[in-house]
């Protein structure tokens, strides 16, 4: 598991954001992120300028993992959607794959129905993708951290961390 | 596991502090986030309990700047410390790069850093990681302290896969960056080392293409254009006049909470390839793909040095225009109970001028709604 790096190269995001951005335009939604179950946020797409979104990206794999756990406990394998209602926000979340989380935040100028519709529309159309890049990471693809990464991050982390 | 996302120019570790309840996991991170500059780390976030113990984790995200032209991001976090959490310690380490292990250096407390040690390695275990190849250090916290085990003794009973270890004072210091440091260097190099391990088997056509681009490796899926072309859809018919807000208030990946410049990322359709060069023209790739999003109306020009939620505050539904908005307003002006309240708690800090207005404006609206 922790051999293989995810890497994901241009054209795969733009094929991942070509779909969210259509789920978007049909659900009328606000924003959407796609998050790593790790933790790590692997883009954003929409009305999201005022969001930190590293730090929800890392809350909300939080969420889900936690869920996971609720779910185990009732014995089911996972929830495969939560949806949290706020009162003028809404957050929808759904797994796609076995390793991502499709998040789309939207307002009270769609339904719940709609933004469910399209993001298990892409969901389906996500994991696929996923696939392709899993496989291509497992059989090693190039990395960004090669030649002399290390020693030039050694040298930046000198340079920041001085007590 | 390392992601690299070579759309958006990032490296992305997740490194965990781990160890027995109150030996300083917290606190290290608290003490980063205090002495690193406000631009190479973002916000500090603290699942806690009101009596500042950790609940669920502690998130520190840190971007050390661009190197080789990827920004270099370092996620981290701290587990639960208390026994009964390991539920929620277990989730943390998912994903986990390298791990810091916190030990507490007090005598009474060995029995507990022995624990969570084994605890730990358990955990890793479950997840199918090789305690001996995943990255670890351990710190020898609260060196400060007058009653404490001397390192030899610690390295005898703690350590004995002989990971790296530090001496730390995490309340004050003493450590931290040494200790950070480290982990982050392993991190790296095992990434670096994993992936020229999966490259060596790899046959011979992906030698060459090291130096130049990796997309030879990456056959495209003819799909590709197809769901590129379904949005590109021009977004002028959407939006009506009262939403003057279109595309610049969307933004695909360029907002980081980081001060640091947004990734630079490359023209669709040219290669990946300029991996080595720093200076990669920043061009938003993904600016002409997005769909034509109603923008709130009450939003603001996009500022992105704005406050969260200051084009959340008005947000009327979209089949509301500006005039039936100034109507709806208008409404209570019709009961003439209300207006009389209304305007009986503002009077005595009018103006005499501005009392005119308000009289004036009363008279309007009555003659408008035909109120005698």
């Amino acid at each position: 598991m922790s051999d293989s790096n995810l890497i994901i190269y241009e054209e795969e995001i733009n094929q991942i954001e070509a779909l969210i951005s259509k789920m978007l335009k049909g659900a009328e939604a606000k924003c959407a992120l796609l998050v790593d179950k790790d933790g790590h946020l692997i883009t954003r797409l929409g009305f999201t300028h005022s969001l930190d979104t590293t730090a929800l990206a890392a809350l909300l794999a939080g969420s889900f993992a936690s869920t996971k756990e609720i779910a185990r406990l009732v014995g089911e394998p996972e929830f495969s959607v939560l949806f949290h209602q706020g009162k003028k926000d809404h957050i929808h979340m759904s797994i796609v794959g076995d390793r991502s989380i499709l998040v789309v935040i939207f307002d009270d100028r769609t339904t719940i129905g709609m933004v469910r519709l399209y993001a298990k529309e892409t969901a389906t159309g996500l994991s696929k993708i996923f696939v392709e890049i899993t496989e291509k990471s497992a059989s090693g693809r190039k990395s960004a951290v090669e030649g002399d990464f290390v020693e030039r991050a050694q040298e930046k982390l000198d340079d920041i961390f001085q007590d | 596991m390392v992601s690299i996302n070579y759309s958006a120019r990032e490296v992305c570790c997740k490194i965990v502090y781990y160890g027995p309840g109150l030996s300083g996991k917290t606190t290290n991170l608290q003490y980063v986030h205090t002495k690193v500059p406000s631009t190479t780390r973002g916000e500090l976030i603290s699942l806690a309990t009101e009596a500042d113990r950790t609940l669920y984790f502690d998130f520190l995200p840190i971007n050390i700047g661009t190197i080789n032209g990827f920004q270099a991001k370092f996620q981290l976090y701290t587990v639960p410390g208390q026994v009964y959490y390991n539920a929620t310690r277990k989730l943390v380490l998912r994903g986990v790069d390298g791990v810091v292990f916190v030990a507490d250096s007090q005598p009474d407390k060995m029995d507990e850093n022995i624990e969570a040690l084994a605890n730990l390695i358990d955990n890793l275990k479950e997840y199918g990681y090789d305690v001996n190849e995943l990255p670890l250090v351990i710190q020898y916290n609260k060196r400060d302290l007058p009653n404490i085990m001397t390192t030899e003794e610690m390295d005898q009973k703690l350590n004995t896969y002989n990971f790296p270890t530090f001496e730390a004072s995490a309340t004050v210091g003493t450590g931290v960056f040494d200790t950070l440091k480290l982990i982050i260097k392993l991190v790296l190099e095992k990434a670096k080392n994993s992936q020229g391990s999966s490259k060596s088997s790899k046959p011979a056509e992906e030698a060459p293409a090291s130096p130049a681009s990796p997309e030879p490796a990456v056959p495209q899926a003819p799909a590709a254009p197809e769901p590129a072309a379904q949005v590109a859809v021009p977004p002028a018919a959407e939006p009506g006049p009262d939403e003057p807000l279109a595309d610049p208030a969307v933004q695909p990946l360029g907002n980081d909470p980081y001060a640091a410049p947004p990734a630079a990322s490359q023209v669709q359709g040219q290669p990946t390839a300029a991996v080595s060069t720093a200076d990669i023209p920043v061009t938003s790739a993904t600016d002409d793909r997005i769909p034509a999003y109603r923008p709130y109306p009450g939003a603001k020009q996009a500022d992105p040095s704005a406050g969260g939620d200051a084009e959340m505050d008005e947000r009327p539904y979209p089949g509301m225009n500006q005039s039936e908005k100034t109507l709806t307003n208008n409404d209570s002006a019709t009961d003439e109970s209300a207006a009389m309240e209304n305007s009986g708690s503002i009077t005595p800090r009018m103006a005499p001028s501005l009392k005119r207005r308000e009289q004036k404006k009363r008279s309007f609206f009555k003659k408008l709604f035909g109120i005698k």
